[in-house]
């Protein structure tokens, strides 16, 4: 190798530095053998004691689930304490098991579960180890309080520890099932999903309604405390070094949510559907959209599905051939049957395909092509009025066939609310659907067999059967923006949010969806039809039409689809049975909805128990709104019912009926009135008018009509 | 000229680096063994092998012939860049950042070996370009070249550490080189005053934090911190005996193995192994440095002082942070820590030393 100028010159000094570096190192390491007897000499003695044995135990400090209250202040469902009783599976001896078998009340196989959960016996485990005999294993959850004192004072047993935990109650039991939903332990799956959110296994989760919707309001956040343990579990309360980060967060309790359901009517309202196997009614405020009830039926118990289901009680309610699980309001689709009727006849009029003069006669069927529609019987010589009250679908298929009145229909049945969800914001609900002629050429595209669009599909839509499908909530909302004029609510079921002070943190005030686009006289002509349905003798409901309220509304039988001969007669081959109104026809307060699945005639089957739930709500919930006027029957004018008394008059169209009877049905609801004279100087309910979509102000006459 | 020259190896075979590196290995293995019997034991199992394997290129190395491996510098060196290069984009990615290649079951750290290989090229340019009125600005513009790409690369990856690492083995390689000590001044004044700007945008979110931890031990970044020191002063004077520990080896302790295996030997053997262990390093370094000013040529001594001042750094910084002198970075303690990379680029270095040290009086 070539030695290159300088290289030895430069050695020697490198030598001299390499020496210095050395020295450096002394003294590094010299201070860390110092930081080191600090430590370990000098203050070793301290970190032994901080350290010896010490574990640090982080515990859960669960936070207590908000309320959900009715509007009344009345408690759906909250949180009580229970207790679980944990044992230590080495302490445990078989005799003193069978003393606490006797105080738990348990039968045999569920000993045999027990015992084998708690001893690590059961098949596919493996022997557990000394350790894990160690580890506390619940043993019974939710133990009575009777057993709580009987164990904690009479039975000498070691090794057993209850432990209070805030267990979810819905104190009404079934009572509004469906609108509160259940809960249960999440799942290993959404644990990974909702890491972030702070869930642990063994937590509970909403899974149906308000429960699952507003979950995170009412959830909370769990807290935590960090205690020091030594190695028997013993705490050390003098020693925080060790633990990491805060040592403790408090829980934060979740919101209180109000409800705009009323317990009452709820209760009433599921009273009156008792002797239906399956079923389903909506309540709804007319004035604001609010859900005052919302039955469906069978239901569940609340409290059995948030709590540990057995087997046997799972498959029972799975099984059910009633679906007591599903949601009959809102994620059921049925067809509207008869009561679309409103929606056609508002069609027609809104188009001027009809006046209320033009008539049909009736001969029980409808023919077209060779195609033969029936009719529910012959009605004779009908107008619009006659064909809406007595429910005739001659009337109607001839107005099926006048061209493009499938879109028609579907134009104004999305006006109405229909084919897409209410936004009522629970159990996933359904849209529903309106059929257009597009979407039947569509089909056929898609499908060559299917035949695509005929006359007779809009035949069949018309009177609410074909492939028109809706939910009861739909049909209540449609109905209530009937009675109220013209304005479409979003039902709301929640009013407001309450912090757990009390505080309202959050206010959901009534919202209109939309304005319809169908004149107040129109509305006015099918709220008198809607009147007549109840209240003339030919009317469907006629029948059962109550005493005391004037109601109104409209029947409907919906035949279900798929219906063969071989089913015919029996249970699933029944129509459903609806009815969809809204009363007091005079002032109407309340909008409802309620179907009988195959209930078979909904006048015989679905309206009485509509009759029932209204005259239990004007008697026990809200009976002054009870006297509003009556709207009465309509004059008819050579057997026609016109549009409106004077519709093109400035002042409000109709006069107070009360006083001036003209049929004997009319003339039978007068004495009812005058027995509430006190409505009238109260000034409640400006009478008599229809026209509800004008403001009181712009009619200056109503008193002066009424002294007339 | 033959590669490999046997005769020279066997005569002047070095038994002190070879037997006190050796002790040193086998103390951080016996610790490794507690640390991991009882969990992780294949941990054990794949550290012998790297060991082993260790040794062998230990052996290797020692019987190249040292002016193949002068020569081939800047290869080396440029190949140590490459991987670099290689592991931004290629890397594999972990806790938010590059720097492993994950070949299967190996996961291989280049920015450990280019330590190495950095002082190889600041060895082999230091010998080719000599000064004799001792260097000064104008001398330092290609050993700044050669060590700031490196330690560039491996601060994007990011590893402040071990960029850290590379910077402090170069400073100290030139100051021993004769780098004038105002202007050694000088630039230790000016990476001061750098120091603020890159701790505040360049550091990420939780290199921070770990300063910070450092300089507040209550908050809740100095947990790891916190549980060393709990663990080695509670080891007292004697320690707690071997596998006795109890404060690290039975929690979740994250980077146990690789960064806190000091802590673990501390509890279990108390000041005194403690001793043991510093003055076997201590020892180790001191020997090494005697090697470099035996050394007949400048690469040699370069090179051997490169190897003390990386060993002197990584211990320094290691012990430093484990007893809560210094912020936590990832620096692995030579010999102890558990992982092939740091173990094998130890073993290249020591083996490179070892050359020197067996051709001291060959020329």
């Amino acid at each position: 190798m070539m030695e290159i100028a300088g290289q030895d010159a430069e050695l020697p000094e490198m030598r001299r530095r390499a020496k210095f570096f050395a020295l450096i190192t002394l003294v590094v390491f010299g201070a860390i053998a110092g930081r080191l007897f600090y430590l370990q000499v000098v203050e070793g003695d301290s970190f032994y004691r901080l350290t010896s044995d010490s574990i640090v135990r982080t515990e859960i400090l669960p936070a207590v689930r908000g309320q959900i209250r009715d509007r009344k202040g009345r408690v759906l469902a909250t949180v009580r304490p229970s207790y679980n009783l944990y044992v230590t599976p080495r302490l445990l001896t078989s005799e003193a098991f069978a003393r606490l078998r006797m105080t738990l009340g348990m039968n045999g196989d569920e000993a045999m579960d027990v015992w084998e959960r708690v001893h690590g016996t059961a098949a596919g485990d493996a022997a557990p180890s000394a350790r894990e005999k160690e580890r506390p294993v619940l043993l019974a959850e939710d133990i009575s309080r009777e057993a709580m004192a009987a164990i904690e004072t009479g039975l000498d047993i070691p090794g057993i520890k209850i432990v209070s935990v805030p267990r979810r109650s819905y104190p009404q039991g079934t009572l509004a099932a469906h609108v509160l939903g259940f809960m249960n332990e999440v799942s290993a799956d959404e644990l990974r999903a909702k890491k972030d959110e702070g869930y642990r296994a063994g937590d509970l989760i909403g899974r149906t309604g308000i429960e699952r919707q507003w979950e995170g309001y009412l959830r909370g956040r769990a807290g935590f405390q960090k205690i020091v343990v030594d190695r028997r579990g013993l705490p050390k309360p003098d020693i925080h070094e060790i633990t990491d980060g805060p040592t403790s967060q408090p829980a934060v309790p979740g919101n209180h949510l109000v409800l705009t359901l009323d317990a009452d009517v709820q209760r009433l309202t599921e009273r009156a559907l008792r002797g239906a196997s399956a079923a389903a009614a909506v309540v709804l405020d007319v004035d604001t959209g609010r859900v005052l009830a919302l039955v469906s039926k069978p239901g569940f118990d609340p409290n059995e599905m948030s709590g540990h289901l057995t087997p046997d009680a799972e498959q029972r309610i799975l099984t059910d051939r009633f679906h007591p699980l599903r949601d009959k309001t809102l994620t059921e689709t049925y067809f509207p049957g008869s009561t679309f009727k409103a929606v056609s006849a508002l069609a027609a009029l809104e188009d001027q395909l009809v006046t209320p003069e033009e008539r049909t006669k009736c001969h029980g069927y409808y023919e077209i092509g060779r195609r033969r529609f029936r009719c529910t019987k012959t009605h004779g010589t009908v107008a619009l009025y006659d064909a809406i009250v007595q429910s005739c679908n001659v009337y109607f298929y001839e107005l099926g066939a006048r061209p493009g009145m499938m879109d028609r229909l579907a134009k104004y049945a999305a006006d109405l609310g229909l084919g897409a969800p209410t936004g009522i914001g629970i159990n996933g609900e359904e849209g529903g659907f309106v059929p257009t002629e597009a979407w039947y050429r569509e089909q056929k595209r898609q499908n060559p067999k299917s035949e695509g669009f005929q006359v007779g599909h809009a035949l069949n839509a018309v009177i609410g059967q074909g492939s028109t499908r809706v939910t009861l909530v739909q049909m209540a909302a449609l109905y209530a923006a009937i009675a109220n004029g013209g304005k479409l609510w979003l039902p709301q079921i929640v009013d407001h949010v309450e912090a757990p002070d009390g505080q309202v943190l959050e206010e959901f005030p009534p919202r209109v969806r939309r304005e319809l686009a169908v004149s107040p006289e129109n509305l006015a002509f099918v709220r008198q039809a809607l009147v007549g349905v109840v209240n003339e003798p030919k009317g469907t409901a006629f029948k059962v039409r109550s005493k005391e309220i004037e109601i109104a509304g409209k029947t409907g039988t919906a035949q279900v689809h798929g219906r063969h001969a071989d089913s015919e007669g029996s249970y699933e081959g029944t129509e459903h049975a609806w009815f969809v109104g809204f009363a007091p026809a005079g002032r109407p307060r309340i909008a409802l909805a309620v179907l009988v699945e195959h209930g078979g005639h909904g006048g015989e089957v679905a309206a009485p128990l509509a009759v029932e739930i209204v005259n239990n709500y004007f008697d026990t919930v809200a009976p002054a709104d009870k006297n509003a006027p009556h709207l009465g029957l309509p004059r008819r004018r050579g057997g026609i019912v016109p549009m409106g008394d004077d519709a093109s008059a400035p002042a409000p169209p109709r006069k107070p009926r009360v006083d001036e009877p003209t049929d004997e049905a009319s003339a039978s609801a007068t004495p009812k009135a005058a027995a509430h004279p006190k409505s009238a100087p109260l000034g409640e309910a400006p009478p008599m008018r229809l026209d509800f979509s004008k403001p009181d102000d712009a009619a200056p006459t109503p008193p002066a009509e009424e002294a007339r | 000229m033959r590669i490999i020259s046997w005769r020279k190896v066997r005569f002047r075979f070095d038994w002190t680096l070879t037997l006190s590196a050796a002790a040193i290995a086998a103390l951080g293995l016996l610790n490794l063994w507690s640390a991991v019997h009882d969990r992780e034991s294949h941990l054990f199992t794949q550290q012998v092998s790297w060991l082993a394997l260790g040794a062998a290129i230990f052996v290797g190395v020692a019987t190249l012939d040292y002016r193949l491996i002068s020569r081939l510098s800047y290869v080396f060196y440029g190949t140590g860049l490459a991987l670099l290069v290689g592991v931004l984009a290629f890397g594999k990615m972990v806790g938010g950042g590059r720097r492993w290649f994950d070949l299967g079951p190996l996961h291989v750290q280049p920015s450990e070996i280019m330590q190495v290989l950095t002082v190889l090229a600041l060895g082999k340019y230091l010998n080719d370009s000599p000064a004799l009125e001792g260097r000064s600005w104008r001398h330092l513009a290609i050993p700044v070249l050669i060590v700031s790409l490196p330690a560039s690369l491996i601060a994007k990856q990011p590893d402040f550490g071990t960029a850290f690492l590379i910077l402090a083995i170069f400073f100290t390689i030139m100051l021993t080189a004769r780098l004038k000590v105002k202007t050694l001044a000088a630039i230790v004044g000016m990476a001061v005053i750098a120091a603020f700007p890159v701790y505040q945008h360049l550091l990420h979110e939780y290199q921070r934090k770990r300063v910070e931890a450092f300089f507040n031990p209550t908050s809740e970044g100095a947990y790891q911190t916190r549980q060393a020191l709990n663990a080695i002063g509670s080891g007292r004077f004697l320690g707690k005996g071997f596998m006795h520990g109890t404060q690290i080896r039975l929690r979740h302790f994250p980077a146990l193995w690789t960064d806190f295996p000091f802590a673990v030997w501390a509890e279990e053997w108390g000041f005194l192994g403690c001793m043991v262990v510093l003055l076997l390093y201590t020892f180790l370094i001191l020997w090494v440095l005697k090697i470099a000013s035996e050394a007949r040529d400048r690469f040699g001594a370069t090179v051997c002082v490169g190897v003390a001042a990386m060993l002197f750094w990584h211990v320094a910084i290691n012990i430093g942070m484990v007893t809560g002198i210094l912020p936590v970075v990832g620096v692995t303690l030579p010999l102890v820590s558990y992982g092939g990379s740091s173990l094998l680029t130890t073993m290249v270095a020591l083996g490179i030393v070892m050359n020197v040290s067996v051709r001291r009086f060959a020329y």
